[in-house]
């Protein structure tokens, strides 16, 4: 089990999401959920060894949660750390970029 | 990009650094969950989970199936907050709060059996169950104490 921190939370997520593989296995999970390792790996040229291990990333990001069902462990695609991320990373820069964008809009047109 | 139907089990996860105790409160009485879920004031009791939106119509209510406080919560799940949502099959919405080191809990939320409740299960995907669920830390984390 790991060890939550924030401080470097965000770090496992970019880390996790810096990786074509692994944003791949989000996308497979993304189209459908709850899947087996055997599912997975057979929809990528890689070792069960190689998919696992990037799982495993995804799993320490909180990108994957995984829940046991009977004696199959299924994997499933957990959104909130992309939406912190979001929230954290995206929206405040892009929210002061469009505010700027309105300041010159009003200031144009104030002076036309 | 390629549309995908919303998926029949939901898991969401995410980590809050505040006591089981106070994340139990916050998810079962309708002082807390009026500030993170959509307005909602929803009482969950060993018998039922009961949700009253805003305007106090009723948005949910359904049998709880589990209890066990600080630590799972199983109710049923119904959403009479929409006319067209309501007709569907009901669902079921597992709480589980578990210690992590540091102060932090791990708070996952499954929501499952959304087989007979396709509309219900798009509605929460996306950011249905996220908002809630960041609305939910970010009161523990900075909103007022819970405490007193």
């Amino acid at each position: 089990m790991v060890t939550y921190c924030p401080d470097v939370d965000d770090d496992r997520v970019f880390k996790a999401l810096a990786d074509p593989t692994r944003r791949h296995l989000l996308d497979r999970l993304y189209q459908r959920d709850g899947r087996t390792l055997s599912e997975l790996e057979s929809e990528l040229e890689m070792t069960r060894f190689g998919v696992m291990k990037h799982l495993r990333v995804l799993e320490d990001a909180g990108l994957v949660v995984t829940r046991r069902q009977g004696r199959e462990k299924l994997h499933f695609l957990n959104p909130v750390p992309i939406r912190q991320i979001h929230d954290r990373w995206i929206d405040k820069y892009t929210e002061r970029r469009v505010s700027a964008l309105l300041d010159l809009k009003e200031r144009l047109e104030d002076t036309a | 990009m390629t549309t995908v139907t919303a998926q029949t089990t939901q898991v969401y996860q995410v980590f809050i650094k505040a006591t089981a105790e106070q994340i139990w409160d916050a998810i079962t009485k309708p002082e807390f969950t009026s500030r993170y879920f959509y307005g909602a004031r929803i009482e969950n009791t060993p018998e039922a989970h009961r949700s009253l939106g805003p305007d106090g119509s009723v948005w949910g209510d359904s049998p709880t199936f589990e209890y066990d406080p600080p630590r799972r919560l199983v109710h049923g799940w119904r959403s009479l907050y929409s006319p067209e949502l309501a007709e569907e099959e009901p669902s079921r919405v597992t709480w589980e709060i578990e210690p992590q080191d540091g102060g932090f809990c791990k708070l996952t939320v499954i929501h499952d059996q959304l087989e007979g409740a396709p509309k219900t299960a798009e509605s929460v995907s996306g950011a249905g169950w996220m908002m809630v669920l960041s609305g939910l830390k970010t009161l523990l984390e900075t909103g007022e104490p819970l405490a007193g």
